[in-house]
Formats: structure tokens, sequence, C-alpha cells
């Protein structure tokens, strides 16, 4: 059996395939050209049109008496129902009051779809009313009879099948654009069912490609919180030892002890704080980041962040300086905006080649806001990156992770913070003259600021 | 498998002319439409939504009443051949009965054959029709033309049973004989399911004979 039906194998009743108002309106003017009544039935002898012309006060005298009536009726019922050939040919029913009606069969496609009645019509031989006509009641006035009947259309026999046979090629041509318009709807219809059936099973797929993959990142970052944890453990003892070693508890070093022992130190350091950084990132991904929210002091951050590169930068032959301002509180997550700014610092220096400074300006970013912006005098980022680097692991030139160092976590975790606190940050550079970050705060927090570092596109997308 | 309605006695049977674009599909049931009596064949029916081409294929009726009573409806589509009427291809092939893959033979469109090919395997599996039990004639067409490969489509992968027709269809030529091949595959599988020469006295001479009656006359 057929999976499905086809609609091009289903049969259409002759009523489908046809305006049946518009085909009405031609059926009228034919009959009014000809003075000659039609009638179209489909294949079930459901009347599609009916347009009398001339017969009715013949056809209503003969209706007042009953077997007047009676016989009209068996005529009619001929007339609907009478076998027709499964050819064009026309076939005629003679009445009982000596009219007659000519029927052609509609058909299409080697099927008879229906039947076209012309009359009913006086044929040019019929020379009196037959005689029988006088017995369907005791009063029939003939006289009054004929002359009703001289109102019918009197043709010959052959005439009237041959305009039968003209009408019925004409609706022929209806009948087969009426089923070429509904053939092209309702595949039109269809294929564009088949077309977003298509397109919603892509759809379904691509869905459960990016539940599949979105479940892939989950599974990573919690990896990733988990194993940066596990790390920092040993990690924390490396660091500790050295240093004590350092002090002097392990007993006394020579100088060249010390020099490894430092080196130790300084790259544990060093690998402890990258190993922080995607602590953070991993912790921002998996929306397991809370503000802790306290007044603080915009001068005290930037004094912490500037005496944290200090060391690094005086080293590297770098000037760094800040600018004490008089603004209020900010309410903030001290330990979040610290770091934030520590990772715009470190940047500064880490891109700035020796001789260059790096300065930290707080003020106020109108009325509710507060703006601290970072200003080095380093390689500067080309216009193209600008919009990347925020970015998750993203570093403006891939040779530049080997020369500066850094897991290009930095930016994305300032800007993840900063998002967090409903605050922004937008960096401006010239290349080979330098970069400006600007990070901007609300000074009063608002709302459940987690849910913010939760929701973070930025970061969800890395 | 074919409609058959008992009441009626009717017999309706789906032959859809498949392959690629510019193959003669089309060219195919224009030919037919010239060759064949008026009196078994209806109009040639062409759907082409210029604005969109969403569809395209044409489609003609074949149609005779056989001594014994049946009445057997067969009626010719063909699948429009470029590739974005994919959906209006898997639409037109369901449900089919037979199916007439022309071919263009030149050597050059060897690889959209069997792109096609494929193509109509997959759609006709899709429809839930069994590719090896269908009846299928692969018609050879455009022999006419330079550059004729000398294999009967030794790549495209079918049951032994699909014959090969040659044909020039822009001259008329083959497309009575794929036809005719066709149909009487079709017949004998229509036989085996519903018993017609049995039950029905229909003889596969007067199916055939049918379907093609005056033809030489003309």
């Amino acid at each position: 059996m057929k999976v499905q039906q086809s609609v091009l194998l289903q049969a259409t009743p002759l009523g489908d395939l046809l305006d049946i108002r518009s085909f009405t309106e031609v059926c009228h003017s034919f009959a009014e050209l000809y003075r000659i009544g039609v009638k179209v039935f489909d294949d079930t002898g459901n009347k599609l049109v009916d347009v009398k012309i001339g017969n009715a006060d013949f056809c209503g005298y003969l209706w007042q008496s009953p077997e007047g009536r009676t016989q009209c009726m068996a005529t009619v019922q001929r007339v609907k129902t009478d076998p027709v050939p499964e050819e064009p040919i026309p076939s005629t029913v003679h009445c009982f009051a000596g009219c007659r009606y000519a029927i052609q069969p509609v058909l299409y496609e080697g099927d008879v779809i229906g039947r076209i009645v012309f009359g009913p019509f006086v044929p040019d031989d019929l020379v009196a009313l037959p005689e029988s006509l006088a017995r369907i009641s005791p009063d029939f006035d003939e006289k009054l009879a004929a002359s009703y009947m001289n109102k019918i259309r009197r043709v010959p026999q052959a005439t009237a099948e041959k305009v039968l046979k003209h009408f019925a090629e004409i609706l022929d041509v209806l009948v087969f654009t009426g089923h070429k318009n509904l053939l092209t709807a309702r595949l039109h219809i269809e294929a564009v069912q088949e077309s977003y059936r298509e397109v919603q099973e892509k759809n379904r797929q691509l869905e459960g490609a990016y539940q599949a993959l979105k479940e892939l990142d989950r599974l990573k970052s919690n990896f990733l919180a988990t194993m940066s944890h596990e790390l920092r453990t040993p990690l924390t003892s490396v660091i500790g030892y050295s240093e004590m070693m350092l002090e002097g508890l392990g007993g006394p070093l020579t100088a060249e002890q010390r020099e490894y022992l430092q080196i130790i130190m300084d790259k544990g350091e060093s690998l402890l704080g990258l190993i922080t950084s995607i602590l953070d990132i991993s912790k921002i991904e998996a929306g397991r980041v809370k503000l802790v929210v306290s007044d603080v002091d915009v001068n005290a951050i930037m004094r912490d962040a500037v005496a944290t590169v200090t060391p690094h930068a005086r080293k590297k032959g770098l000037r760094v300086s800040w600018q004490p301002s008089k603004l209020p509180a900010v309410q903030c997550d001290r330990e979040k905006i610290r770091q934030a700014l520590i990772n715009l610092v470190t940047n500064a220096v880490k891109f700035t080649p020796s001789g260059g400074s790096v300065s930290v300006e707080a003020r106020a970013d109108g009325d509710d806001r507060v703006a601290i912006t970072v200003t080095d005098t380093g390689i500067g980022i080309a216009p193209q990156n600008l919009g990347r680097v925020f970015d998750v692991f993203f570093q403006v030139d891939g040779s530049t992770t080997r020369e500066f160092g850094g897991a290009g976590l930095g930016l994305a975790i300032v800007k993840s913070y900063l998002e967090a606190h409903a605050g922004t940050v937008k960096v401006a550079s010239a290349p080979g003259e330098g970069t400006t970050f600007t990070i901007s705060l609300p000074v009063m927090a608002s709302g459940p600021a987690a849910l913010a570092v939760r929701a973070s596109p930025t970061v969800a997308a890395g | 498998m074919a409609q058959f309605n008992e009441d009626s006695r009717e017999l309706a049977v789906k032959v859809v002319y498949y392959g690629p674009a510019l193959s003669g599909k089309t060219t195919n049931l224009q030919a037919l439409y010239q060759k064949m009596d008026p009196k078994v064949r209806g109009r040639l029916m062409t759907l082409d939504t210029k604005d969109d081409r969403t569809l395209f294929f044409d489609m003609m009726p074949v149609y005779f009443r056989a001594a014994g009573g049946v009445k057997v409806k067969i009626k010719l589509y063909t699948v429009p051949g470029q590739v974005m009427h994919e959906s209006t291809r898997r639409i037109v092939l369901q449900g089919s009965d037979a199916v007439v893959f022309v071919a263009d033979s030149r050597k050059s469109e060897a690889a959209s054959t069997l792109a096609y090919w494929k193509d109509m395997l997959r759609n006709l599996e899709a429809n839930g029709l069994d590719p090896r039990a269908l009846p299928i004639v692969i018609q050879k067409n455009k022999m006419d033309l330079e550059g004729i490969r000398e294999d009967d489509f030794a790549d495209l992968v079918r049951s032994p049973n699909v014959p090969v027709m040659p044909a020039k269809a822009i001259h008329g030529e083959g497309v009575l004989e794929t036809l005719g091949a066709l149909l009487s595959l079709c017949y004998r599988d229509l036989d085996r399911a519903l018993g017609l020469a049995k039950r029905f006295s229909l003889p596969e001479k007067e199916f055939i004979g049918s379907v093609f009656s005056r033809v030489e006359a003309r």
C-alpha cells in the first residue's frame, strides 16, 4: 500500500473544477443567445447550473394538474440520471409534452464527470401537441397550451446538438483550466509544506547539536574550574616551601641556590596567576561568581594596583603613576574590581616597551558613575582587533603570546567583572602610540549582580 | 501499488518520468502526445509557476476501457529536473507505480546522471517505494548526439531486470518503445497483485495494445 495518498491521483468533482458563479454567467449568455435553457449536473446528479428560458408558462401550466406534475418529475429524473456514454456523443430525452432535451456527457480524462442538458426545446418537426397531453386533466385547454409552447424555442434536433457540442468543448477547456489551477494550488501548498517539514527537520538537528555543544561547553568549564583548583593547591606548597628556604628556614644557601630558588618562586607565582585567571574565567562561564558588595575607596584600589606592578615596571624601566582623586566611595565587590584594575595595569606594563609610562586616573563619569582610565605609551592595538580584545583566549597577534606571555584571559575577566557590576570597559588605541582602557562603574550597586555575570553573553560565547 | 477500485472496476496507474534537467522528460511526453490516438489520451498539462518556479511538471492522462469491463487510467508525469525542485520531485514521485529514468547518454553527462539516479532511489525510499521491486526502465536518450557513452549505465546500481531503451526523443524515436517496455513490466506487476488476466480478462496484449491503438496508422 502507499505510504501517502498523492493529491495527483485524487478524483475531483466537477463543481470543484469550475467557478460556479462565473460559469453560471456563461450559461446565461449561452441561453440568451440560443433561447434554450441550460442545465449542468455533476456525475452524482447534483445540479450545478440551471438556466430556464421561455418554458415557464408552458411547464407551469402542465404542473397545475397532478398528472402533469408526476410526468414532469419523471422527465426531469430521466434527464438527470439516464446513463450517458463515455464518449462525446449526445443523447435525447423526450418530454411527455412533446418537447425535447439534448444531453451531452462532460468527459475528463476518459471519465464522465457530469452532463450538460439543453432544453426543453421544441423539435421543428413537431406539428401539434401530443394527443396524450389532453388526458392529463379534464379541463386541459389545448389552445392555451399551444400558445404557451410557442414561447419555447423551436429548433431542429441537429442544430441543438451542434450547439450543445460547441458548448461542451468550451466547458472542456474550462474544466482543464480549472483542474490545472487546482493542481497548481494544491501542489504549491504541498511543496511548501514539504519544504517546511525539511526546514523543521534541519532545525531539530541543529537544536540537538546546539544542546550537545552547550553541554560539552558546560563540562569543559566545570573541568577547568576543578582542575584549576586542584592545580593551585600543590602550587601553593611549591611557592610556600621555596619562600621558606629563601628565608633560610632550611639552613644556609649559596648565592647560586638562592638565585635558582628565586626563579622557581617567580615562575611559580606567574603560574599561579595564570591558573587563577583560568579559575576565574571558568567560574564566570559556569555562572558560579557571586559579588560581595561593600563601599570601596577608589584611591585605595588604584594605589593597590599600581603597587602590585611597580617592582616589575621598575625592572623594565617604566614609569607608573597614579593621581589620587576626591571621589566618593563606590559600591562594588572590592576584590573583583581590584582584580580588574590589576589586569589592566599589568597588561599596560606588559605591552609598553622600556622608557614608556603607564598612568592611572579616576574621575566622575556623569552624576552617578565613576570612570578609571589606564593609559600607556605601548605598542597599541590595530583598529581591526579592537573589537575582539575582550574575547576569551584572544591575543591580538599569535606571535605576541610568545613575546609577552599570558593566556588571553585578563581582558575577558575584566569585561565580565565589569558587566556583573552593570559597568562597562572601553578601549581606545593608536598603534605605536599607546592604549587607553576606561572602566566605568555605577556609584550605587543595583539589583542581583551575580545574575548579570551568569547572563554575560560575551563569556558564554567564549 | 496502483489504485484499483473493485466497485467501478477502475485501475489507476501512475507513471513518472524522472531524470536530470534537460534530459528529455518533457520531450518524451510531447512525442507521446503527438503519436498517441486522441481517443486514449487527454491534454498534455504543463504546470509551470513562472514567478517562483516551485512547481514544474507535465502530466498527460491515458485511458481506455478494456473489453472485459475494466477501465484503465494511466497518468504520465514528468518531475522537475532542476535541483531546486527537490520537494516537488518527491511529491510527484509519491505513489508512483512505475518509473522511466530518462538519461542523457553523453559521456559528459555521466556524473549528473549518476547523481540523479541516486537522488531518485533516495526519493523513492522516502516515499516508501522499493526501487528493487518497482518497475523501472532506463531510457538512453539523445542517441543522436556526439560523445555517447558505450556502456549501458553500468554505474547505476539497479536490479538486473531494469531494461535500457535507446531513444532520440526529440525525433520521437524510442519513445513508444520505452513506454511499452515499462507498461509491460508494470502489467506483470499488476497481474501478479490483482490477477488482471484471470479475474478481469485483461491480457497483457490488450493492455499494451489499447494504449498504443492506432499508433501505427498515425
